[in-house]
């Protein structure tokens, strides 16, 4: 299975991706776009899935973010 | 990597068999892009589509003296797929962040092929419909 992920950072400090991932990302795990590395905080199915393809959103923010609330 | 094991991992072509991928990856041509550098203008007329071999895209809404990012995309997404539904202009600037190489189908190759195999053409352009119906999903949850 192949997963069509839709990342939207958290507060529209960055526009988000649209990438393939060999498996479903989990809630903690790091991803990387645009140069800049961010914390995934929730995953949801966003189409059924269909030939072979999982279709998934996640919300993330950028790591700097997580340090700064853990501060 | 041989095409078609791109193209098997390409939701755009999911449900062709290895026969129909076979015929897609005989009217695909390989394109390698440097960091920085555009590989779609917004406003230029487009004949091309571009599926992603390797590497990272930003999309980009240029205005008169600033440009908005709009969506980063990876591997296995496709772009310009607007222009070669729609015959329109681009809507938007693509432009490499990392070095990119894609694999290009130009509009008539690519309708030439759906009109010779209606299997091919039903099955990519359903595929199409709902990789448009996803972006526009994504937007709906970016603006938020």
């Amino acid at each position: 299975m192949i997963y069509k992920v839709s990342y939207v950072v958290r507060g529209g400090s960055h526009p988000g991706a649209i990438l393939d991932a060999e498996t479903v990302p989990q809630v903690g795990d790091t991803v990387t776009f645009g140069g800049q590395v961010f914390r995934i905080v929730e995953v949801m199915e966003l189409m059924p899935s269909r030939a072979g393809f999982g279709f998934l959103h996640a919300t993330c923010v950028p790591v700097q973010e997580i340090g700064d609330e853990e501060a | 990597m041989p095409v078609t094991d791109l193209l098997q991992s390409v939701a755009l072509f999911s449900g062709l068999t290895a026969e129909e991928l076979e015929a897609v990856a005989g009217i695909c041509v390989e394109r390698h892009y440097p960091a920085g550098s555009t590989i779609i203008q917004q406003g230029d007329m487009g004949d091309e589509m571009y599926v992603i071999q390797s590497g990272q895209v930003d999309i980009l809404l240029v205005g008169y003296r600033s440009e908005r990012p709009v969506v980063v995309l990876g591997k296995g997404q496709i772009l310009g797929e607007m222009s070669l539904v729609d015959h329109g202009y681009r809507s938007a600037t693509a432009r490499a962040t990392e070095p990119t190489a894609v694999q290009v189908l130009r509009r008539d190759d690519f309708t030439s092929l759906c009109e010779r195999d209606t299997h091919i053409g039903y099955v990519v352009m359903r595929n199409l419909a709902a990789d448009i119906s996803f972006k526009l999903r994504h937007q709906h949850l970016a603006t938020m």
